[in-house]
This record gives structure tokens, C-alpha cells and sequence, in this order.
């Protein structure tokens, strides 16, 4: 197990390497300048060439690929061009936002995903199973923004229940009652996702209903429900663990139309902005924690999976 | 006629995907017909006739530019229809490809799925973003951008299909009778995957129109003037609440296709091959 | 847990949520914003968001009254000799720093060598500066080359101006905006945190010793009557508009013409007209491609735009545009119609033929504009179509602004771009009077009224100069007005203070909830 955790480590290596080098190669191939845009209006181009300067931004593109990869490694992304505070900082404060709204969007999805995939298994072809799987893809079929647009509508603007938008920070004044903030977008995020889920914990219960170890508990009498929860459910865990820790790493990208509709300060709409201001140092930031993050989940996932299912690490 | 019946096996008994596959019907014939029966041209602005509400002779009402919203969404199923099968065929020209000359050369293979891991690592719609600034904003270039998102996990796909077709006994038996690569590829194990792929095309036609809505809300869709449904709701998404029947009548159709894509596309996993079904994502 | 206990608690959690709801904002004034500022640095930077904010923070020597003439606000008053040559200011005593230390003579001047050298409109003023010193603890003089007529408007003029700064901060900086750190001023409000995508937090400095007389515009006693003001960046203006609906920001800029008359009938939203209207421009190439030296093509494009739809598709209302062509506004000092009968002709036929007259051959015209600004891209669409009609072969190029932005500096890849211009209260102000702005107008007609309009000291002749200039500006066509734009901002009717109309920029002092 741990040869295996340490191969697949390595593994990661030249992966995560050719992904910084896509990653900074599009984010300078997009036309504009950080400095024009800085300088604004009236900058003559003079003034523009010396702050581009400054900002290391007239080096070869591998030397300045090589520089920022130098200081990556070291613990550095740079420093946000448009803020002039550390990208880590930058980051880090949208990782708040962005977490808490993946985790309580994960938390809607487990609370209605998991016991309607659950019911539609256990009435596979009759009309609750239809109306469920159907429900559930019609969810996934809206546009986020356009549900989200008409969500503020009618619990914020005309119900007066909930926050329309923006998120002050749990150590703001208000405290953890700021997560209400969050109920509407992460509802409007879970909405699509949830149809996933719904299918994955449908379709593992089947499949695992018809292994031998449950039809044996049949056999041996056991009521229909009791076989239903205590083994199909534990069995189907494994492969719905999986499905979680992808559509965790998806939320928390996925999220960009999510937090702009309801301007939240998060890693998605974070990159939008910074696309439009041109903060290279940020995009790249937050590109690569992505894609970290959703490697390391990767991970977590085929161990967790080894684990649990010894004969996948034999292979 | 076998192809109607394997049409009909298909749908049998399920009420939702026939409708759907009706919807869709009638979006393929508004998309072809669009310039005979739009009764205004889609780019005609009236600015005295602007945020007219729906009846007659604007059935939609008009939007801001006093433009017939009827007409722009007849042209807009044309655009659905362009972005679904464009996106496809780049998906899966691309993916597809990429995906079984890997599972069928293994050298190649693994320099080859080694770049699909690279690329899966980075999250669709940023990676749509960052492409859609670097590129300019045209129907070809959403097509491509959307497309290449999709290829990657149509690549994964086809690598493990692939994978389980060459351990048969019939590709055996096909490389035992002499047969170059080629045909072994392209006339022994695709055919067996045209179902599966139908299946998958399906999905990322769905999931397209809902990628490429997303694009035009951000601003980095298509020209902000092409008469597509997620450009209607992006447009005129300020004026929900003083026009309504901008963002209903475009939200509506972009639901009710993009649903009856995935029932249509949910039907048809259920009757192919069970040794792929595991392998085809989607709702 | 029983479930009469699980409801108790469940009634007790949401009394909580709405108590702590209530208190939440009480002294906090919440301003929903259009996006962040590059800076707050008001010396380099001319974004309207960036001295809408920092004008709290920073002031000047000087400042406008409601009626747009410059009035004293850091300084006390002020003698000019003769022969117009030599300016002395007198400074206002006790004024103190957000960092506790008194302003000074040495810190004013301080602050105008850095602005006059590095800063974005410094150089409209220090051209004609010999030399800045201190002639007393609070007094300073400033002599000039010859007498300039704008000075006291360009001291006045916060946006890209002459903000005063302590010495120690400002002495050794360059181009390069201060950092947030160094946002120390003399405002009623002091900066008190960045913390980015988030929020621009002010709260009331106070020490602050305001200007005396009854407030006038930005002139007068100044109050600090919130806690602090926040400046929340909410990008989508449907959030923005909901969100203030909603109670959840006081205050929301940059909303849409056509909601005007449904937001004026809720009465949970007050709506209030900025007044200085804003104006689009398209620039034409000067430098490079058909347009360069080609005046009477230009004015064959001019002469095939009615300029009237494209507003009323743009911007909506009748109420809030006007199909104007002067460059400053009707009732506005330096309103003048000269040149403007060229102004919207929607002459199709006429302008065809003033084209081919002209040499035009049916060769594309790249028209730039951007997406970030609906008004902009919607009056773009509006042109190219009147344009073709015309027999213009328009190659209508859609940008994000960093991108246009970028394209603009570079004179082979484009012929005509749309941007917009604050209100100026003098037109010096105005950016195709910069010979270096993209578009380079810098013909030897424009040089001679340039020079003789800044050599005046005579308000009349002035006036007179320059309608000469927005003649010529009707002749050579560096620039082509769109017409004006009223835009207005919402407020939640809890504020009190606000008055009827916004001079500039929005300020909140002497403003409460």
C-alpha cells in the first residue's frame, strides 16, 4: 500500500509539470498588458514600457516561465499585479468563500441525492423511479445563472428570507449566521449536480443488489429493507465516494457563473476578474491550485478506493 | 427499416424520451427552416418598437434593440443545433481518435493518455475561459473550445472501450487472418463502438448548450449579436424583471432541449452493450 | 432530542440569524460598486470608481461647488500678481494627517512636484510651472512661464489630480501608484482596509478638521457621519439592482437607463441623476490607415449617423440622453454650438456621396469596441448598420476592454474606437486635447488654438477659444460624439443627505442612514 501511495506520487510529477507549462503559456498568449491596464487612459507608451519592465513582463517567456517556477516551488506565486498583495493571499481569502459553498453545495447533494437514489433503486421501472431520475435530470438541464437570477428574485427581493448576493467572511461581524449568505447560490449549484449522484447511488445499489453476498442475505431471510440498507448501502459507498471527491473538485471551479450571479467573493469569480484585468500572476495561481487540488483528490480517491477494495492495488 | 426498428426497441415504454425526441425534431426543423418561416430578420433593430411585450405581430415581444425575439429564437435553434453537432464532432473527431489509437498502440498510448491526464486536470469551464480570451469571440471558436473540454473525457472513454474490444476473440481472429491496422481499427472494433459513442454523443450535445450559455453569460461566448438562446439570456438578463418574457421564452427552450437530449441520450445507454455502459458519463 | 426541543432551538437560531442580520449594518454605509479600483492613488490613476472612493480619503487645495467653480478646501485663499505669472496660496492651519501629523507647506509642494512629473494630468499644469516652493508653514507660491488660465480647475479636479499626500510619502515616488499603505490623507474618512475581491472599507477619521461655510457641492463643512463606508465590488448589475432591492447594499452606481422608470415607482429605491453627463466618443486614427489626414472622409461617417436611435436603443428613456453636440453641456459655461450642425445629419445618400468625392473605394474600416460597456457595444451596432447602408465597408471588431485597450496604442490595428468621457469641468480635461492619446490628434490647427486657449486668463476669451476648437474638432473629426448620457444610481430611501443629483463622483459625508 505505501509502494503504492509513493508510485502514484511520483507519477504525479511530470503530470503536474506540463500542466504549469500549458498553464502559463495560454495565460500569456491572451492579448492585453497588465501595465496599460494599470496605467490607465493617459499613460504615453513610455510610461507603460517602464512598469512592464518592472514587472519582469519583457523577459523571454522561459525565462520568466523558469522565474515563476523557481519561486512556485519555493512556497511563491507572485505577487498579484492589480492588488500588489501576494497571489497566496489573494487566493487564500477566495478559498474561503469557495470551500464553504462547495461543502454546503456537497451538503444539499448528499442530503436529497443519497436517499432519492436510494428509493429510485429500490423501485427500479415503477413510476417513483421515473419521476425521480426524470426530476433530477430536468435539474441538470437549467442553466445555473438563469435559476439563480430568478432564486434571488423571489427569496431575496421579493420573499425577503435570504441574502440576494456578496459574503462576508465567517470572522465578520455576524459570525457562522454569515453562512446564510450561501444558502441561495450553493441550492443554485447543487441543482445540476445533484442529477449525478442521484444516478451514481441508483445504479451502484443495482449493481450491487445483484452480487452474490446479497443474495445470499435474501436467501437467508432477511427483510428486503435490512439487506437494502445495511449491504447494498455500505457496498455502493465505495463507488459513490469517488463520484464525491470529483464533484467536490468540480464545485469549487464549476463555480464561477454561481458566484458571479450572486457576487460572491470566491476563487471563480476571482479568475473572471483577473482574466479581464489581465493579473497573469493570479490566473496562473489559482489555474494551478485547481488543478493541484483536483490531482490530489484524484489521489485521495484510488487510495481510498485500494483500500477499501484490496484487489484494485494488486493490479 | 432495421435502423426504425432498433429506433423503436429503443424507446419503447418511455413516454419523457419520446416527447423529447419530438422537441428535438422540431428544433431540427426550425434550425433548417429558420429563414422561411422567421417572420422578421433576426438583426433588424426598431427603436421605436423596443420591449414590446409578446402578441401579435411579435410573438416573443422584442428586446432592446426592438429586435423580434421570435425570429432570433427560430435562428437560435439553428445555433443549438451548430454548437451541439460542432462541439460533437470536434469531441469525438479528436477524443475519439486520440482515445483508441491509444488503447490499440500502447507505446503510443502512454505518451498519448498522459496528455489527456494533463488536460483533465484542468477544470472545464476555466479552461474554456482562459481559451475563449486568448482566442476571439465566434461561433467557430466556441465550437472548437467546447469541443476540445469534451474531447478529454471522450478520449478516456473510447482508451477503456477500446481496451476491452482488443481482448476479444474477434479482433483476434481478424489479426490472425492477416488484417492491417487500419482495418482492424476502423472496420472491426468501430463498429462495435457506434452505439456507445451515440450514447455519449448525446450527452455532450446537452451539455454543450449548457456550457456555451454559461460562455455567453460571462461575455466570452459567442458575438454578443448572434441570435443563439444563451445570448438572448445573457443580453437581456437585466431587463428580467422589466421584461420578463426576454429570459422566459429563450430560459424555457434552452430547458426543454437541453432535457430532451439527456432523455433521448439516457434511453439509448440503457440499451447498448452493458459491458460499456459503466464507461459513458452524462447525466 | 424531542421535537419540541429541536423547535425551540430551531426559533432561537432564527431569531438570531435576523437579530444579527439587523445589527449588521447600522453605522456602515454599504456601496455596491461596479468592480475594484487599480488604485486609490487619485495623483496616476483616472478611473472614475478609484476617486469616487478616494475622495473620502484624499483631498486637494482646491475643490468644485455645485455649480462646477473651484472653491478652496485645503487651502485658505490666494493672491495672484499682476502679471498673472505668480500664484501664492495660503493653507489652511491645524489640518491634520490621518497619521496624526499637521499639514504643512512642505508637504503640499511635496505632493505637486510628484504630481506635476508623474502625474496623469499633471503635465497639462506643469508645463507651464516654473517652480513650486514653500513660503511659510502655510503658505506656498507657484510661478508660472506665462499666465494659464485653467490652473485652479486642474487643482480642483480630484480625478488623476493634484491629491495632498504627507511629504514623507510622497517624496521618491514615482509613476507607480502608492500602495495601500500609503493611503494617508486629510479626508473625513481614513483607508482602513483592501481586502481584495471583497470589499474597500473607509471609516471616519476623527480628527478631521473641515473647511467652515454651509456645503456646496463638494465645497463647505464636511461631516463623517458613518462609522465606515464599504465598497463592495459587484460586478453584474441585475445583482447590483436586486441587491439594493433586496436591503442588501445602501447604495448601488451604474445601473441601466431602462429601469429607471420601474426602479422610480418601488418605493423602496430612491433613484438619483448624476449631474455631469457622460459622453461616448469614437476616436479616429490620426496616424495610420484610410482615416489618417482624411478629414473629409471622416466627415462623410459623421455626416451618415443619426445619432438619435442609437440613444434611444442604448440608453432608453428620453429623459436621460440628449442628442448633444457640444462637447459640455447646455447651461454648462463652456456650452457653445459651434460646429454641431454636423453633429446627427443620418444623411445616407449625401454621406455616400462625400465619400467616393473623398477617395473611398469601399476598403474595410476597422471599428473597435468592447463588450464591458452594453452602451458602447450597443451604439456600435447601431453605427456600423447606419454606416452601411451608407456604402461603408464597417469591420465591427468585438473586444474585451483590456484588449481594445491594448489595441488602441497601436496605430496599424485600427481606424475607428468607442470609449466614453466623464463630465469635465474644463474642457483642457478632455482626452483628445492630449496630443498622445490614442488617436493622435496633433495637427498644426489644434496646436495654435491649444496654445492660445491655455495662454488665456480671460474667462471670456476662453469660451470664445474654445469654440473655435470644437469647430475645428467638427472639421478634422479626431473624435465623434456620441451625444449625452445622464446616468443615475440608486440609493436605498434610508439614506438621508443625498441631495437631488450627484455633482461627479458620489461623496458621503454629510450623509446618513
Amino acid at each position: 500500500m505505501l509502494f503504492y501511495t509513493i508510485k502514484r506520487l511520483l507519477a504525479l510529477i511530470p503530470t503536474l509539470l506540463a500542466a504549469t507549462m500549458l498553464v502559463f503559456l495560454f495565460v500569456h498568449l491572451i492579448p492585453g498588458d497588465p501595465a496599460s491596464i494599470l496605467l490607465g487612459d493617459t499613460a504615453t507608451p513610455e510610461e507603460v514600457a517602464a512598469l512592464t519592465r518592472e514587472l519582469g513582463l519583457d523577459e523571454p517567456l522561459w525565462t520568466q516561465y523558469l522565474i515563476w517556477l523557481g519561486n512556485v516551488l519555493q512556497g511563491d506565486l507572485g505577487t498579484s499585479v492589480f492588488f500588489g498583495t501576494p497571489v497566496l493571499t489573494v487566493i487564500a481569502d477566495g478559498a474561503e468563500t469557495s470551500i464553504l459553498l462547495a461543502t454546503m453545495t456537497m451538503v444539499w447533494i448528499v442530503l436529497f441525492g443519497v436517499p432519492i437514489g436510494i428509493v429510485s433503486a429500490m423501485n427500479k421501472g415503477r413510476w417513483i423511479d421515473q419521476i425521480t431520475s426524470g426530476g433530477a435530470m430536468l435539474f441538470a438541464s437549467i442553466p445555473t445563472f438563469w435559476l439563480g437570477l430568478y432564486l434571488i428574485l423571489l427569496f431575496a427581493v421579493g420573499l425577503g428570507w435570504l441574502p440576494s448576493s456578496g459574503f462576508p467572511s465567517l470572522t465578520d461581524t455576524g459570525g457562522v449566521t454569515n453562512l446564510r449568505y450561501l444558502i441561495l447560490p450553493s441550492l443554485t449549484l447543487a441543482a445540476p449536480n445533484a442529477a449525478l449522484i442521484i444516478r451514481l447511488v441508483r445504479a451502484s445499489m443495482l449493481d450491487v443488489s445483484r452480487e452474490d453476498h446479497v443474495r445470499t442475505a435474501r436467501a437467508k431471510g432477511l427483510r428486503p429493507s435490512r439487506v437494502a440498507i445495511r449491504h447494498i448501502f455500505r457496498n455502493a459507498l465505495i463507488s459513490v465516494t469517488a463520484a464525491f471527491g470529483f464533484t467536490f473538485a468540480a464545485l469549487v471551479s464549476e463555480a464561477v457563473v454561481t458566484e458571479t450571479v450572486f457576487s460572491l467573493p470566491g476563487i471563480g469569480r476571482l479568475v473572471v476578474q483577473s482574466i479581464l484585468r489581465r493579473d497573469y500572476p493570479v490566473i496562473q495561481g489559482v489555474i494551478l491550485v485547481i488543478v493541484v487540488l483536483y490531482m490530489f483528490i484524484n489521489l485521495l480517491v484510488d487510495l481510498a478506493y485500494a483500500r477499501l477494495d484490496p484487489r484494485i492495488s494488486l493490479k | 427499416m432495421m435502423a426504425v426498428a432498433s429506433i423503436r426497441s429503443v424507446f419503447a415504454g418511455r413516454t419523457f424520451a419520446q416527447i423529447g425526441l419530438v422537441w428535438l425534431a422540431f428544433v431540427a426543423l426550425a434550425a433548417i427552416f429558420s429563414p422561411l418561416i422567421a417572420p422578421f430578420d433576426p438583426y433588424e433593430i426598431d427603436p421605436i418598437a423596443r420591449l414590446t411585450e409578446p402578441g401579435w405581430p411579435h410573438l416573443f415581444g422584442t428586446d432592446h434593440f426592438g429586435r423580434d425575439s421570435f425570429s432570433r429564437a427560430l435562428y437560435g435553434a439553428r445555433m443549438t443545433v451548430l454548437i451541439g453537432l460542432g462541439a460533437v464532432i470536434v469531441a469525438l473527431l479528436t477524443g475519439g481518435l486520440v482515445g483508441m489509437l491509444s488503447a490499440y498502440f500502447t507505446r503510443l498510448g502512454h505518451v498519448l493518455m498522459r496528455g489527456v491526464d494533463v488536460l483533465m486536470a484542468f477544470p472545464a469551464l476555466l479552461m474554456a475561459l482562459v481559451l475563449m480570451t486568448l482566442l476571439e469571440r465566434s461561433v467557430m471558436n466556441t465550437i472548437i473550445v467546447i469541443g476540445v473540454v469534451y474531447a478529454t473525457t471522450t478520449a478516456r472513454i473510447l482508451f477503456g472501450m477500446t481496451l476491452k474490444l482488443k481482448g476479444e476473440v474477434f479482433v483476434d481472429a481478424a489479426v490472425c487472418s492477416g488484417a492491417g491496422h487500419a482495418s482492424i481499427l476502423f472496420r472491426h472494433i468501430l463498429p462495435n463502438l457506434v452505439s456507445p459513442l451515440l450514447v455519449q454523443a448525446s450527452f455532450i450535445f446537452a451539455f454543450a448548450q449548457l456550457q456555451a450559455a454559461a460562455l455567453d453569460f460571462l461575455g466570452l461566448g459567442l458575438p454578443p449579436e448572434v441570435p443563439s438562446w444563451g445570448n438572448m439570456l445573457s443580453e437581456e438578463r437585466i431587463y428580467v424583471t422589466r421584461a420578463p418574457w426576454l429570459l422566459i421564452f429563450p430560459g424555457a427552450l434552452i430547458i426543454l432541449s437541453v432535457f430532451s437530449m439527456n432523455l433521448v441520450g439516457d434511453a439509448m445507454r440503457d440499451s447498448i452493450d452493458p459491458r460499456f455502459k459503466d464507461d459513458i458519463a452524462g447525466v | 432530542m424531542t421535537i419540541t426541543s429541536w423547535l425551540k432551538t430551531a426559533t432561537a437560531a432564527g431569531a438570531f440569524l435576523a437579530i444579527a442580520g439587523a445589527a449588521q449594518a447600522e453605522g456602515v454605509l454599504r456601496y455596491a460598486t461596479v468592480g475594484e479600483p487599480p488604485t486609490l492613488d487619485q495623483q496616476v490613476v483616472t478611473s472614475d470608481l478609484a476617486t469616487t472612493i478616494a475622495q473620502h480619503v484624499f483631498e486637494g487645495l482646491y475643490t468644485f461647488d455645485s455649480s462646477n467653480s473651484p472653491v478652496p478646501l485645503l487651502a485658505a485663499g490666494e493672491t495672484i500678481s499682476e502679471d498673472g505669472k505668480t500664484i501664492t496660496i495660503a493653507l489652511r492651519e491645524g489640518v491634520k494627517f490621518h497619521n496624526g501629523q499637521d499639514m504643512t507647506s512642505a508637504d503640499v509642494v511635496a505632493s505637486l512636484k510628484r504630481w506635476g512629473e508623474f502625474g496623469s494630468r499633471g503635465g497639462l499644469l506643469f508645463e507651464h510651472v516654473e517652480s513650486v516652493e514653500a513660503t511659510g508653514d502655510h503658505e506656498i507660491r507657484i510661478t508660472l512661464s506665462a499666465p494659464f488660465g485653467p490652473w485652479k480647475n486642474l487643482m480642483a479636479f480630484l480625478n488623476g489630480g493634484p491629491a495632498i499626500y504627507p511629504a514623507s510619502i510622497v517624496e521618491g515616488a514615482g509613476k507607480e501608484p502608492l500602495s495601500p499603505e500609503n493611503y494617508i490623507g486629510t479626508g473625513p474618512y481614513s483607508f482602513n482596509a483592501w481586502e481584495a475581491n471583497r470589499y474597500v472599507e473607509l471609516v471616519r477619521f476623527d480628527d478631521y478638521v473641515s473647511p467652515e461655510g454651509e456645503a456646496d457641492g463638494y465645497g463647505g463643512e464636511r461631516v463623517a457621519e458613518f462609522d465606515a463606508l464599504r465598497f463592495i465590488p459587484v460586478p453584474d448589475v441585475g445583482t447590483r439592482v436586486s441587491g439594493l432591492r433586496a436591503g442588501d447594499y445602501d447604495y448601488a452606481e451604474s445601473i441601466p437607463g431602462d429601469l429607471f422608470a420601474e426602479l422610480e415607482g418601488d418605493p423602496n429605491v430612491n433613484t438619483i441623476l448624476n449631474g455631469g453627463p457622460l459622453f461616448g466618443l469614437v476616436f479616429m486614427n490620426s496616424s495610420a490607415g484610410p482615416l489618417a489626414e482624411n478629414y473629409a472622409l471622416r466627415r462623410a461617417i459623421q455626416q451618415a449617423i443619426d445619432k438619435v436611435p442609437a440613444l434611444q436603443i442604448a440608453i432608453g428613456p428620453e429623459g436621460l440622453w440628449r442628442s448633444n453636440g457640444s462637447f459640455l453641456p447646455e447651461g454648462n459655461v463652456w456650452y457653445t454650438e459651434a460646429g454641431t450642425e454636423a453633429f446627427s445629419q443620418g444623411d445616407a445618400e449625401g454621406a455616400r456621396a462625400a465619400a467616393e468625392a473623398a477617395g473611398y473605394t469601399g476598403e474595410p474600416i476597422k471599428f473597435m469596441v468592447s463588450t464591458n460597456y452594453p452602451f458602447h457595444y450597443d451604439t456600435a451596432i447601431v453605427y456600423t448598420k447606419q454606416l452601411a447602408q451608407a456604402g461603408f465597408n464597417i469591420d465591427l471588431q468585438v473586444y474585451d476592454w483590456a484588449t481594445l485597450i491594448e489595441k488602441r496604442s497601436q496605430p496599424d490595428q485600427w481606424d475607428m474606437f468607442f470609449t466614453h468621457h466623464g463630465f469635465v469641468p474644463d474642457p483642457i480635461l478632455i482626452s483628445v486635447m492630449n496630443d498622445n492619446y490614442p488617436g493622435w490628434w496633433a495637427t498644426p490647427e489644434k496646436a495654435e488654438l491649444k496654445a492660445a486657449f491655455t495662454a488665456s486668463s480671460d474667462p471670456a476669451e476662453r469660451v470664445d477659444i474654445w469654440s473655435q476648437i470644437q469647430e475645428l474638432i467638427y472639421e478634422q473629426v479626431p473624435t465623434m460624439k456620441t451625444g449625452d448620457v445622464y446616468t443615475y444610481n440608486i440609493a436605498s430611501p434610508e439614506l438621508d443627505g443625498l441631495g437631488e443629483a450627484t455633482l461627479i463622483w458620489p461623496h458621503f459625508w454629510n450623509v446618513s442612514k
